[in-house]
């Protein structure tokens, strides 16, 4: 078929996308190694690794903020699981009336700018203490990511068959063993996908945080902006690069306690096969 | 009667939730644009904020800044994200289903990397003492550091447009490539039969085919830049500012009398997006752009 000029052609599609995705980090990679780079040298005239050192090993908050910064996200996460589940349930699974409406409520956050609706509670939070607290940042987190673990919980129920737990109920398993053999498991690499987008939009949160945090609750985000803001350039790339690999590594790790449990669920099924 | 009711039970914690902590907020902050704030003995209500915003230049400059860098970043990127669509289609022909696998999943890195980290990615290429600069100036093209462009923190928001380019480019190429993959081989071959030439079979199946995705997603990116903070906030100027950062500069500028302002902007910008969220769920039922065909 279309055997001519392939060849050159692949080569440009491959550089192109090269560039796109790598070029762009070439700099900040370089930064964080670089060690006073002057203009016009295309490289720096001399590497160290004094930022990554203060970052990682001097600046003691680095590694708090990390940690705040994981905390916020794992119990938004995990409370974003427990709602949408059942919700998602409701929507695919019932005849609902005013459907329409509840699924307006709940996906309004994806369209309508979630600060908006944080600045706007911000006062009536000061007034009862969640200001300053990393439960009052928990709160604000939500609303920003439970649509999009809702959608993925709905995505995963429409393609469970009502005949499977059905199959299982007849077989005497109860609603609870029902759920946890026969639902859960096919429910969770959805749930794995929407549980990534909420730690994902969760863990690159500033302005909420900001807000509603005061600056009292230090996650990445608010501990890298002045730096990233006009601080100094070596320093702000490696904690760039910091945060960004915690989102990665975050994912990476959801990831492979997903397979993890499908081994364990794979293993499981193969000791049973031989005990009967 | 308890199986009637329990869809209604199943939803409820996931819709008070939403209920209480954003649309509670979104009426507080209504009422509090309103100057209704019991709390500091303030129970008038008045538009006084709203017509105050609507005389002020700074709210107008700051909505047409907002459009302008709203549509050049969704054009920009949905030009982009075609192109990166296209190119893993091209590369799909050829190789084998993991190499494709490895292209999916790299392109889409600049979709997890954090926005504020997308947004400095770009002031260090960027700036006008940047790593583009720095090329530049090797092979001789400037000379000094003022002959590159001011392209970071500049009143036009070039920054804003290319971070956004960047970073929405690979979701504009998610939007659009499973419909570029479901164009079958055997559509090609037949339209060959009835003597259509590469070209044309690009411009009368493949454009019709991926325009009701790519047009949807490029609206996605617009009204996604439209509202956003953390870009704007780092890459742009202080005047004039995009309306998210001409709100939260209204909110912390210390004074009360500004807070009932920034409400009132904050109440503005959730009704266009509103209206250009409803726009795009139009287009996108009534093309069935996410449903596909068959």
């Amino acid at each position: 078929m279309m055997k001519k000029n392939h060849l050159p052609a692949k080569i440009f599609l491959f550089l192109f996308l090269l560039m796109f995705i790598f070029l762009p980090f070439i700099p900040l990679v370089l930064t964080s190694f670089s060690y006073n780079w002057i203009w016009p040298n295309v490289m720096p005239e001399s590497f160290s690794l004094s930022a990554w050192d203060y970052v990682l090993f001097e600046n003691s908050s680095t590694w708090q903020a990390i940690g705040v910064s994981l905390l916020i996200a794992f119990i938004v996460t995990a409370v974003n699981i427990i709602l949408a589940v059942p919700a998602a349930n409701a929507f695919v699974r019932y005849p609902l009336r005013g459907k329409w409406l509840f699924e307006a409520i709940i996906f309004a956050p994806i369209v309508i700018p979630p600060f908006v609706a944080v600045m706007g509670i911000h006062l009536t939070f000061l007034r009862i203490g969640l200001t300053e607290t990393i439960f009052g940042v928990v709160l604000a987190h939500i609303s920003p990511t439970l649509p999009y673990v809702v959608r993925a919980a709905i995505t995963s129920y429409s393609t469970l068959s009502v005949d499977w737990e059905n199959q299982a109920r007849m077989l005497g398993a109860g609603p609870f063993s029902r759920f946890y053999h026969v639902v859960l498991p096919h429910l969770m690499p959805g749930i794995a996908a929407g549980a990534s987008l909420s730690i994902l939009i969760s863990l690159s949160q500033y302005l909420i945080t900001f807000i509603i945090g005061s600056g009292q609750v230090m996650t990445l985000p608010i501990l890298l902006f002045p730096f990233i803001s006009g601080g100094d350039p070596a320093i702000a790339s490696s904690y760039s690069l910091l945060f960004a690999g915690m989102a990665i590594v975050a994912l990476l790790i959801l990831d492979l306690a997903l397979k993890r449990y499908y081994k364990k669920k794979q293993a499981a099924a193969a000791i049973k096969g031989v005990r009967e | 009667m308890l199986r009637k009711i329990k869809p209604y039970l199943l939803l409820f914690p996931a819709i008070i939730t939403i209920v209480l902590l954003f649309f509670g907020g979104l009426f507080d902050g209504f009422l509090k644009s309103l100057g209704y704030f019991p709390a500091i003995g303030e129970t008038e209500f008045s538009l006084k904020a709203y017509s105050s915003l609507l005389q002020s230049d700074a709210f107008w400059d700051s909505l047409i800044v907002t459009i302008r860098i709203a549509a050049l970043s969704a054009a920009i990127s949905a030009i982009l994200g075609a192109i990166v669509a296209v190119a893993l289609f091209m590369i799909q022909e050829t190789s084998k289903s993991r190499a494709l696998n490895f292209w999916n999943r790299l392109f889409q890195l600049p979709l997890t990397i954090p926005h504020l980290v997308g947004g400095y990615v770009i002031v260090l290429l960027f700036m006008q003492s940047g790593f583009l600069s720095k090329i530049l100036a090797a092979i001789g093209v400037i000379d000094q550091i003022p002959d590159f462009p001011v392209l970071v923190n500049d009143s036009f928001g070039w920054g804003i447009i290319l971070t956004y380019a960047w970073k929405e480019a690979p979701f504009v190429a998610l939007m659009v490539y499973p419909v570029l993959a479901r164009i079958h081989k055997q559509w090609r071959d037949v339209s060959r039969v009835y003597g259509a030439k590469n070209r044309d079979f690009i411009r009368e199946i493949v454009v019709p085919a991926i325009l009701p995705a790519w047009t949807v997603a490029a609206f996605i990116v617009f009204v996604f830049t439209f509202s956003a903070f953390e870009v704007p906030f780092l890459l742009g100027v202080t005047y004039p500012s995009m309306l998210p950062v001409y709100s939260y500069q209204l909110y912390s500028s210390g004074t009360l009398v500004d807070r009932p302002e920034a409400l009132a902007v904050n109440l503005v910008l959730a009704l266009l997006t509103v209206l250009l969220g409803l726009i795009a769920y139009y287009f996108s039922k009534r093309w069935n752009v996410l449903k596909g065909w068959e």
